[in-house]
């Protein structure tokens, strides 16, 4: 049984500047989102107790096979790829059906794993919705996984309280970012992963027409602005109080 | 011409710099303190394949050439110069073994310094000579099928683990300078209390000293006679990893000198709004960029000459313009800190003082800069 995760390219955080309020994102390089990173590293956890492989799919523009060498790197066996100009900006509803019908491609899929949200834009919708495309049992929230013969256990994170959760497998999860941190690859797996088994295909290939009109468009998207109070404390005590006066601290 | 690094070294460069941040940083102060990186670092790198980078993977290296080596490099001295002194003189041995040694030597060898327990040492200083060949005085006899060393080593890096170390020797019988291998903690072989070094803490070094240690005829490295061109070559690939190493120093104290002019106020703005701040802050940059292309060019030179000998003019001339400039650039880090630049509280304060190491080790810059000339007057007869 093979072990799927969906992976999202996304700008590195790191490289965004922001100027008059808004994010430059020119030159910004791609890389593999935080949660996507700790999502793959349980899926190669899991791996060594349930067997099969690790594959990531993912869909994306021109650099995409590019990006996806960090996942290969981290110790996926294979990717399965949609690549697509088209894709860029694309609503959720569409890049479900393409990550479904991507999916559907693989033999063997046992377990499906998404990170909780995007880096970008952490809608968290496509979970849900290959899931239901697919025809699969859900589970959100995810932070620790096991799997025995066909049947997987995985606690939930909530808000108050955790839940242990028994499925049937095939069945799609999201995990948070505490399920498991990512380890740095060596240099040996990153030189390695450019010749791991990939297949690209296109959204013809998956006989995937796009509906007019389902690109995301962002109206506005401003940095949030910081002002200083400029209130000046002349002992602890003093200090005390304009925490208390703020609601900072209560007594 | 391609400017841009490939995804391969992107992920190199990340990998290096991730681990320098979580695994070494957290650790400075000790190592600062004690002149000394813990085992569990060596064993942490080598695990990344991050140890031995350039040394093909056939004996347990990445194979990654020396572009990707700088990049890494870079990032391991941003955080700690010391633990990237003491991959680059690991690599110096290595590479010096995997271009000139014979199978059997790099069978045995290099495996156990990109894996295994051990790391590579490389003695060519001693008390009379840092850089003249003719004036070595350490001595190999022929004592039928082996060779008796004698001879002490002055400020030899990584002398204290385990592994193989390369000394360079006159052979009494034919007044060749050869490359001899020995394992280090041999009969014979003994160090001095480390030197107390005021920066680049955490690669102490010793004196060793030879007394009577045989080898087997078989460990002589290269060719007899071949001891000057192994040298050479030797010299090249180790001013990559000072070029490396003081470009990462100078990137540290760049970044350093920027945190503090932002951070710092006067009259409730940050002193970065003052222009003298500012024409600092673009000096620092001009000198790191110009710096960082011409470490990122001799890698790349590395990984495509045929001969690493012919890259010793350009690796020696980065070497001088690195070296120094990581000294400017520190400086002008020092001066933004103002007073506070002088407390050890302040990272600047060691970075300062790991510069400075800069153009004193591996050639001195004067020397060089003799050697880049008279390389160039070479070329001008043909």
């Amino acid at each position: 049984m093979n072990i799927i995760v969906a992976i999202k390219q996304v700008p590195d955080l790191d490289y965004i500047r922001i100027r008059d309020r808004r994010p430059i994102m020119e030159d910004v390089p791609q890389v593999i989102g935080d949660i996507d990173k700790s999502a793959l590293a349980a899926a190669v956890d899991l791996k060594e107790s349930a067997g099969g492989n690790v594959i990531i799919v993912s869909a994306g523009d021109e650099n995409l096979e590019d990006t996806i060498k960090e996942g290969l790197a981290a110790g996926a066996d294979e990717a399965v790829l949609v690549k697509d100009a088209r894709l860029a900006g694309m609503e959720s509803s569409v890049i479900g059906t393409v990550l479904a019908a991507t999916i559907s491609k693989i033999e063997n899929g046992g377990l499906i794993i998404f990170g909780e949200g995007s880096a970008d834009n952490y809608s968290g919708q496509v979970v849900s919705r290959v899931a239901q495309i697919l025809g699969y049992p859900q589970v959100g929230y995810v932070n620790w996984i096991e799997i025995e013969e066909r049947v997987a256990q995985a606690t939930r994170s909530l808000e108050n309280e955790e839940e242990t959760v028994e499925i049937p497998l095939p069945a799609v999860m999201s995990v948070v970012s505490e399920i498991k941190e990512p380890k740095i690859p060596s240099v040996s797996s990153i030189l390695k992963a450019r010749n791991k088994p990939k297949r690209v295909y296109t959204l013809d290939d998956l006989g995937i027409e796009i509906p007019e009109n389902r690109y995301v468009r962002t109206v506005i998207n401003l940095a949030p602005v910081s002002q200083r109070k400029g209130i000046l404390i002349k002992s602890v005590d003093e200090l005390v109080k304009v925490f208390e006066s703020e609601g900072i601290i209560r007594r | 011409m391609e400017f841009n690094l490939t995804k391969e070294q992107q992920m190199i460069q990340s990998a290096a710099r991730d681990y320098a941040e979580k695994a070494i940083a957290p650790l400075i102060e000790d190592i600062v303190e004690k002149n000394e990186v813990p085992l569990e670092i060596i064993e942490g790198l080598k695990e990344l394949d991050l140890f031995a980078l350039p040394i093909s993977d056939e004996y347990g290296g990445a194979g990654a050439g020396y572009a990707s080596y700088v990049l890494a490099e870079e990032q391991l001295s941003r955080i700690c110069p010391g633990v990237a002194v003491i991959v680059s003189v690991n690599n110096v041995g290595a590479a010096a073994m995997s271009i000139f040694g014979t199978e059997e030597q790099k069978k045995k060898y290099l495996p156990m310094v990109t894996k295994g327990d051990g790391v590579f040492s490389f003695a060519f200083t001693e008390p009379g000579t840092g850089s003249d060949p003719k004036q070595i005085t350490a001595t190999a006899d022929r004592d039928g099928d082996f060779y008796v060393l004698n001879g002490t080593k002055r400020f030899i890096t990584n002398s204290s683990y385990e592994g193989p170390m390369i000394v360079f020797a006159k052979d009494t019988e034919t007044g060749h300078i050869n490359g001899y291998i020995i394992d280090k903690f041999c009969e014979g072989y003994s160090i001095s209390e480390p030197w107390k070094k005021m920066g680049v803490r955490g690669a102490p070094l010793y004196d060793v000293y030879l007394r009577d240690v045989k080898i087997p005829q078989d460990n002589i490295l290269g060719e007899p006679g071949q001891g000057f061109w192994i040298l050479k070559v030797a010299m090249a690939l180790g001013k990559i990893g000072i070029c490396s190493i003081f470009l990462g120093a100078m990137l540290a104290a760049y970044e350093e000198g920027l945190a503090y002019a932002t951070a710092k106020t006067h009259r409730g703005a940050p002193i970065a709004k003052f222009q003298a701040i500012q024409m600092a802050i673009a000096d620092m940059f001009m000198k790191y960029e110009a710096a960082r292309w011409m470490a990122y060019r001799i890698g790349y030179l590395a990984d495509n000459a045929r001969d690493k000998g012919d890259i010793l003019k350009d690796s020696a001339a980065a070497k001088i313009f690195i070296t120094e400039t990581a000294i400017d650039v520190a400086r002008i880090a020092l001066n933004i800190h103002g007073s506070y630049g002088l407390m050890e509280d302040y990272k600047i304060s060691r970075v300062w003082k790991d510069v400075i190491f800069g153009p004193q080790v591996e050639g001195v810059s004067h020397l060089l800069k003799v050697l880049v000339a008279g390389e160039i007057f070479r070329d001008l007869k043909g």
